[in-house]
């Protein structure tokens, strides 16, 4: 932070020491870039040579081939798009609604002793059960896709959240309810701020399980998206098709993940 | 000097789902205005249900609270201090020491914002005014956590050991100017504390409570002279008042056990 700027009369000793860190940062950065050359450069030779069959395990050119002629067809940014829509929608909806419903269940101690037994097993229930009965409610398409993702993150959001209202400081409770705050100003000056930590971790858990929830839904009922390429490239044996549109899954992933990283660390400053 | 406080007769039972504990039994005492009172007892008698009696969030079983010639406490009129600070780690110092001001939305606003900038200024707090609380050492949160409280003007303090997570240096030292704080804003506070010498060099009064169910054992009024609580431990009547206090105290707790 600051400090960087105070850099000049350090001991030796300091110098030593911050070189030290210097050169265990480095060496963690060139094994991970290494670790990720190695797994590719393997798998290009294995396949190249015909030790591997690239029929069944694709290859990197092969993979980034398959890109270039989506990316020259313009289905791959349809696709992406379709499953980044999806997810986005079902993570906002998701998060934005279990908090809600945490909040509702902190301010009435009663509500909340009675939907805890339901709560718990919703929890436990595996969403994908509930796949047909979503196709037949809401039909299949988009909507149903977005509700299997909103289920998927729910329960776990209310939950967590639920988890850290209870557990704020009884004294800082106590402290504002001598100075003569309600509730709300009690749930607005303390719970919510104190759980902040707490909803960054839930967001980065549902960054993954909407994921799931899209790339799920779109198995079970879907025309395009990155899950609906996976499926269709694994019922045509066309490998290249599933390796490329998990790659860029895996990219979709990273991005929102840095996004709320770095939401993270605007927060902490 | 006018009574701000009286306890008449009061009872306070605990409810517990197996079990009713019976915590105060007709406990009776009165706090004049800017008189400091400590109220010292064998450990869980109920000094805290004292407290909470008079801060309003506990009600008498029976009896009265009597606070400033109401028995409808006002928690305005109450400005309660923890043996933890309680600072809110994501607010600076000023938004932590304004917090009771933004909950009660005084009328004098402007004014309670300039004794804020003041109090800061006065007890060495100002050139941390926009640090968050983890920057500042023990004494100083509890500095910031006692100008919080007296931000609000209340007219009676409650301090609920707040000193008791300090290491001793600072907890002397702290001792000094809280005291000098209270004594120069001419506040009447109450202090419950397990230290019987800290209760000694602080209060101008001390009130001994017997093991649970608590009753008001003895009321000793102090003459020791000084300006500040360190100096008022040289006096050469000190250790008579703590013998005799302490006398008392394990009395209390051996008729307890036997």
């Amino acid at each position: 932070m600051k400090k960087k700027a105070k850099t000049v009369n350090f001991s030796l000793s300091h110098k030593k020491y911050v070189k030290k860190l210097r050169q265990d940062k480095f060496i963690v950065i060139f094994f991970r870039i290494f670790v990720l050359v190695a797994f590719l450069g393997l798998w290009e030779l294995l396949t190249y040579t015909n030790v591997m069959d690239p029929f069944f395990v694709s290859s990197p050119s092969r993979i980034i081939a398959q890109l270039g002629d989506m990316i020259a067809s313009g289905t791959l940014f349809h696709h992406t798009w379709v499953t980044l829509y999806e997810t986005l929608i079902g993570f906002l909806i998701a998060t934005v609604l279990g908090y809600l419903i945490a909040v509702l269940l902190w301010w009435n101690e009663k509500v909340r002793k009675i939907f805890e037994p339901y709560i718990v097993v919703l929890n436990s229930l595996p969403k994908i059960a509930l796949g047909p009965i979503i196709i037949l409610w809401v039909g299949s398409g988009t909507n149903a896709i977005i509700l299997m993702c909103v289920l998927i993150c729910i329960v776990i959001t209310t939950m967590s959240m639920l988890s850290a209202f209870i557990n704020a400081d009884e004294g800082k409770i106590l402290l504002l309810k001598s100075m003569n705050a309600n509730k709300f100003q009690i749930l607005w000056k303390l719970i919510l701020p104190s759980s902040m930590k707490d909803f960054i971790s839930v967001l980065k858990i549902n960054v993954g399980m909407s994921f799931v929830g899209s790339i799920m839904g779109e198995y079970l009922t879907s025309k395009a998206g990155l899950g609906y390429l996976i499926v269709y490239g694994g019922q045509i044996f066309k490998i290249d098709l599933v390796m490329s549109a998990t790659f860029v899954l895996c990219i979709l992933a990273f991005v929102m993940y840095s996004l709320v990283s770095l939401l993270e660390r605007i927060y902490k400053k | 000097m006018k009574e701000i406080l009286k306890f008449d007769n009061v009872k306070y039972f605990y409810q517990t789902k197996d079990d009713e504990i019976f915590a105060l039994d007709n406990v009776n005492f009165n706090v004049k205005e800017q008189e400091f009172v400590s109220i010292v007892g064998p450990s869980g008698c109920g000094k805290t249900t004292i407290l909470s009696l008079i801060a309003g969030l506990l009600k008498p079983s029976s009896g009265e609270v009597i606070l400033d010639g109401s028995n409808k406490i006002d928690t305005k009129k109450i400005g309660y201090m923890f043996q933890r600070d309680m600072l809110f780690d994501w607010r600076s110092v000023w938004k932590n020491i304004t917090l009771g001001l933004e909950l009660q939305k005084p009328k004098n606003l402007d004014e309670k914002l300039k004794l804020a900038d003041e109090l800061l200024k006065k007890y060495s707090l100002y050139n941390f005014k926009n640090k968050k609380p983890r920057s500042l050492s023990g004494g100083m949160r509890q500095r910031v956590a006692l100008i919080r409280t007296l931000v609000l003007e209340p007219k009676l303090l409650l301090l609920d050991e707040p000193f008791s997570a300090l290491d001793f240096q600072t907890r002397l030292n702290l001792c000094d100017d809280v005291y000098e704080i209270i004594k120069s804003e001419k506040k009447t506070a109450i202090l419950v504390t397990h230290d019987i010498s800290e209760a000694i060099s602080m209060s101008d009064k001390i009130i001994v409570l017997s093991s649970r169910p608590a009753c008001v054992k003895d009321e000793i009024i102090l003459n020791l002279s000084g300006d500040t609580p360190l100096k008022k431990r040289e006096d050469s009547s000190f250790s008579g008042y703590f013998e005799k206090i302490w006398r008392e105290l394990t009395n209390e707790e051996k008729s307890e056990n036997g």
